[in-house]
């Protein structure tokens, strides 16, 4: 009796596995064909598109084009989210990004300008703030960028309550070359975009690149 | 064909030992005590105010249920506490949970809340987190899961608390391996078809990148000749990775160069946490045989079967 129950319970835990391991291989597929799809890789232009299609079909499978509200989808992205499977593993892959910079200019009352980058106490927190950076460079949408450049601008303010106004300039920063460096050339800063805060803490205006 | 289908089987449910989970639970515990500290001047900053917000809405697009530190924050702000005081009793218990991993007292209840309250700030600091909370939070969601304590816990020799079932610890000790293999399977492939990781472009981008620009750029282009060689080398150890670390042969050389890989990483990057929780993953995955245990204390009692 207690054998059937453990060849039972064996075989309920190989269907999970193999059930978990399916999701995983599925996932870092996608990551691995939105890589290709990002380019540039050293495979034929012609695979970008392919890659592209692929993606999309494949992100089916992951409930991805259901409605948010949809069981299934929400049960897959829970599962995904809690076991720490929800994206693949093409860190600096397939080539490493250039980063973002975020300078805040301070104008106080008295007509002085001061220039103040986002800062944390720690190294580990650094991190997290390049990760906060690149979020803030990536991302398609306009709203969520302002609401985190508002968020830094924020913490900025506290720090410098005597403040006027405050300008966020976020531009991206591109690497030298090994050849480049030995020239004596240096990363290169672009700007994208910049912020207006008053005092109200409302952004004025957002002048795109 | 019973042979057929014992195979596989036997392949998933080999008799294990512990030492695996002697190695994994205090190398978590140490990890997240390390990322309790690491964080704690700015745990507030990057978890609270409209980041957060934002973070959790865009979440919730994804799922509502996926845990977040906002439901943390609604139920202490209903009994009247601030969203300050909430957050810094998460860190607290987070620090706790993870001493608590580390010498093994109550270890599945440990694992769990650690497990939860690195979901609900990863989770909640999406926009602020990186590689090292995925690693986290999949080397938590095994060690909740596996079969606690281990035979150097505390629970073990205090509570005399044994898992029963040898068969068990060897199958998740399995799973951790097979997802290690994944892992690194796919993050060789994808680096294989960059070309800045054949001709070594892609390692010195990775270490004058801010903020991993530790070591000075003059510094590293005096060894500019060892970038390509570098570079293949790491593409080729991640994606052999599956192939040459289940031989006997070449899973020492493997696992000892994958360690190694990342002590450089955390060394030269300044990305110790992340390296800290790739080599504890990988060395209690693959590295119990290369560790000597002391097999004399072992007493775990396999589950009899009775007909």
């Amino acid at each position: 009796m207690k054998t059937g129950w453990v060849f039972c319970q064996n075989y309920v835990y190989a269907a999970w596995l193999i059930l978990h391991l399916l999701l995983i291989v599925w996932v870092s597929c996608l990551g691995t064909l939105q890589a290709v799809a990002q380019g540039p890789t050293i495979l034929p232009s012609s695979f970008r598109k392919f890659a592209k299609k692929t993606e999309g079909a494949a992100s089916i499978a992951l409930g991805r084009q259901l409605p948010g509200s949809n069981p299934l989808r929400e049960t897959l992205a829970t599962y995904l989210h809690v076991a720490g499977i929800e994206t693949g593993y093409s860190y600096f892959a397939p080539n490493v990004p250039g980063t973002y910079k975020l300078v805040f200019e301070l104008h106080y009352p008295d007509g002085r300008v001061e220039y103040e980058l986002p800062s944390v106490s720690s190294e580990a927190a650094g991190l997290r703030i390049v990760g906060l950076l690149d979020n803030i460079g990536r991302t398609r949408y306009d709203t969520v960028r302002e609401i985190l450049v508002k968020t830094v601008a924020q913490s900025i303010w506290q720090e410098h309550p005597d403040v006027k106004t405050m300008r966020a300039i976020l531009g991206s920063l591109s690497l030298p070359t090994v050849s480049d460096f030995e020239a004596g050339r240096r990363e290169s800063y672009e700007f994208l975009y910049a912020y207006d805060f008053t005092v109200q803490n409302e952004p004025a205006k957002a002048k795109d690149r | 064909m019973r042979a057929l289908r014992q195979r596989p089987l036997g392949f998933l449910f080999p008799i294990g030992t512990d030492d695996w989970l002697a190695i994994l639970r205090p190398g978590l515990g140490l990890q997240v005590i390390f990322y309790s500290l690491s964080l704690r001047n700015d745990w507030n900053y990057l978890l609270s105010g409209t980041g957060r917000e934002l973070a959790e809405a865009l979440l919730s697009l994804e799922s509502h249920f996926v845990p977040r530190l906002g439901w943390l924050v609604a139920l202490g702000t209903h009994t009247g506490l601030r969203v300050e005081t909430v957050l810094s009793i998460v860190w607290a218990c987070l620090l706790a949970a993870g001493c608590c991993l580390l010498v093994g007292l109550a270890c599945r209840l440990s694992a769990i809340l650690a497990w939860l309250l690195h979901l609900c700030a990863a989770k909640t600091g999406g926009f602020v987190s990186y590689g090292v909370d995925n690693f986290m939070t999949i080397g938590l969601f095994y060690l909740m899961l596996s079969p606690l304590p281990d035979r150097y816990s505390l629970d073990w020799r205090l509570r005399e608390l044994r898992p029963k079932d040898p068969h068990l610890l060897g199958f998740w000790r399995r799973v951790l391996q097979l997802h290690l293999c994944i892992i690194y399977f796919f993050s060789g492939l994808t680096k294989c078809l960059g070309s800045g990781w054949w001709d070594g472009s892609n390692i010195w981008r990775s270490l004058i990148r801010p903020p991993f620009n530790v070591i000075d750029p003059k510094i590293l282009v005096q060894g500019k000749l060892i970038f390509p060689i570098a570079g293949i080398v790491i593409c080729l150890l991640e994606t052999g990775y599956p192939f040459f670390i289940w031989n006997n042969k070449t899973r020492g050389v493997w696992l000892i160069c994958i360690c190694g890989m990342h002590i450089l990483i955390g060394l030269a990057m300044g990305m110790w946490l992340f390296s800290l929780v790739m080599i504890v993953l990988n060395v209690a995955a693959f590295g119990p045989e290369l560790i000597r245990f002391d097999r004399h204390r072992i007493s775990l009692r396999p589950q009899t079967a009775v007909s």
